[in-house]
């Protein structure tokens, strides 16, 4: 007969491993999309199906000749670095001064500051194209920057906000009391020490719109349509082009990559 | 003026006049109307709008299935989260950084590139499929099914609730688990009655978070419901986008935000109901 002590250990034993078990099926739901959009990037054929008959770098080859998807990546990219500069520029200032100098109401601004987080896109959306429309800004380039500006912005702002907290302010008074100008401070002092909560919202601004599909897909028009409202129209429309498999592909590379560096050196996960 | 306001404004501006004020205009033209045959706005205010969308039964079932979809979306994420999270921050060991660090990958990719994988995936000659054919098994149709649009809900905004209950739960003491164990507790009531009630900021936050992802996305049910079940989300990109009914999508948007809304107030004052009762 089993004691009671060896019953026990089996079944923490069990559980455990249970545990581990569904670990290893939930990323496996959440990686799944992503494998398989690797794998079929490099299916030979015009119509991905699996299994696989030949694998081949065609249609990355494709994806790098084709004027089409190079000028929406361009697009994208211009958008995503205006954007994500001016938001950090903005929301560094800005935390900056509701950590250093906590003015009156600070609670309330940060609360507008933090809003495209709590309220829907898709709703703002609906409203910014009718007043886009009523001031001529639809499909322009300045249009787009500033509603991609918009949605970055909370993301630089709480990321910044939270790595003025953690630098001590007892650096930037002492180089001040020693007769140091605000600009070299800024220069000197604040800027390194802040520099991992750049780089980090920096790379969450450019990523976060370099992929946004929900306020582009009304705004931005024939002229100016970036990657993933390209990609959008096509997956509503005619059906999937495997040239953008290989793109999507990259991207997601770029941002697994990304990820991975950035929680590993800049605790990514604790900052958003 | 103090200068130090003057470095705020920038960024005010941004969130106050391009982010908040087109709320305003929104609730306003949701009271207007379209001149007949044309796009141009009508003089003067009306609730056509709002009659039109409670009395054509097709809308209120759109958003009933929407709350529907988000309700059960919500409930799945907590449901595969909650292990995860308490792994992650309990088990994990050296595995810790690359677990949360995959957990970002869809959150900043957004939904389209998942969907495309997805759609991949589910397709009639995708993974799925074409691996129950190898083995001989029934093939089975995912896309286009209110199924494949939850198992692409939940995989884009898992990471919404894993991320809040990472948060909550690494605050908790370590030997919480081993404290309440060697007092004879069960693996299910250390579950039940010490860290789902520790955890519960968490999972308010992150059920929060999942709820209002889910009721306003629109790319995922619209590639993975193949254009055939209508969401809030599909419905008002299609009126504002292709319709161009835009005073209509406003008050579609109107509506949402009112119940995401209300939601918002119920779940805090429910949760500060809750603490009172806690404190006495």
């Amino acid at each position: 007969m089993m004691s009671l002590a060896t019953t026990q250990t089996l079944v923490t034993r069990l559980w455990r491993g249970l545990h581990v078990l569904w670990i290893v099926i939930a990323y496996f739901v959440l990686l799944a999309p992503i494998a398989v959009l690797i794998l079929a990037s490099f299916d030979d054929g015009s119509f991905f199906r699996f299994p696989p008959q030949r694998l081949s770098l065609r249609w990355f080859e494709a994806a790098t000749v084709s004027r089409e998807y190079r000028s929406a990546l361009g697009i994208s990219s211009v958008v995503a670095v205006l954007a994500a500069t001016i938001a950090v520029v903005a929301g560094s200032l800005a935390a900056y001064v509701l950590v250093r100098h906590r003015p009156r109401g600070a609670r309330i601004i940060e609360a507008i500051l933090l809003a495209p987080l709590v309220l829907p896109l898709i709703v703002w959306a609906i409203a910014l194209m009718q007043i886009y429309s009523a001031l001529s800004l639809t499909g322009t380039l300045t249009g787009l920057v500033l509603a991609h500006t918009v949605i970055t912005l909370p993301y630089a702002v709480r990321i910044m906000h939270a790595t003025f907290e953690r630098i001590d302010p007892v650096f930037e008074a002492a180089a001040t009391s020693l007769g140091a100008r605000p600009f070299d401070v800024a220069r000197r002092i604040i800027i390194p020490l802040a520099l991992p909560g750049l780089l980090t919202s920096t790379a969450f601004s450019l990523l976060v719109s370099f992929n946004d599909v929900i306020v582009s897909a009304l705004i931005a028009g024939g002229r100016w349509m970036t990657f993933p409202v390209r990609l959008y129209s096509q997956l509503r429309g005619q059906g999937v082009d495997p040239t953008t498999l290989a793109i999507g592909a990259g991207i997601i590379a770029i941002i697994l990559l990304a990820a991975i560096v950035g929680e590993l050196t800049m605790k990514w996960s604790r900052q958003v | 003026m103090p200068p130090s306001i003057l470095l705020l404004l920038p960024a005010l501006a941004l969130s106050a006049v391009v982010f908040l004020a087109p709320f305003v205009w929104l609730a306003s033209t949701s009271f207007r109307t379209q001149a007949e045959g044309s796009l141009l706005l009508a003089d003067g205010l009306s609730f056509d709008n709002y009659i039109r969308l409670l009395a054509d039964p097709f809308f209120l079932e759109v958003l009933l299935r929407t709350l529907a979809y988000s309700v059960i979306t919500t409930i799945l994420s907590l449901i595969v989260a909650l292990p995860v999270a308490r792994f992650i921050v309990t088990r994990a060991g050296r595995l810790k950084g690359i677990l949360l660090a995959l957990m970002l990958v869809p959150l900043v990719s957004g939904a389209l590139l998942p969907s495309l994988g997805m759609l991949h995936l589910m397709g009639p000659l995708g993974v799925v499929n074409g691996a129950s054919r190898l083995m001989g098994l029934p093939t089975v149709k995912l896309l286009g099914t209110p199924t494949g649009i939850l198992i692409g809900l939940v995989q884009s905004f898992l990471p919404l609730m894993v991320l809040p209950l990472v948060n909550t739960l690494a605050r908790l003491p370590a030997d919480l688990e081993q404290a309440a164990a060697s007092l004879g507790a069960p693996a299910t009531a250390i579950w039940r009655r010490v860290i789902l009630p520790l955890a519960m900021p968490g999972v308010v936050a992150g059920s929060v978070l999942v709820f209002c992802a889910t009721f306003t996305s629109f790319v995922t049910p619209q590639v993975l419901g193949q254009g055939h079940i209508a969401t809030f989300g599909t419905v008002a990109y299609q009126q504002a986008g292709q319709v161009l009914d835009w005073p209509f999508a406003s008050a579609l948007a109107m509506v949402a935000l009112v119940m995401i809304g209300l939601l918002q107030v119920a779940i805090a004052i429910g949760s500060r109901l809750i603490r009172r009762q806690e404190a006495q």
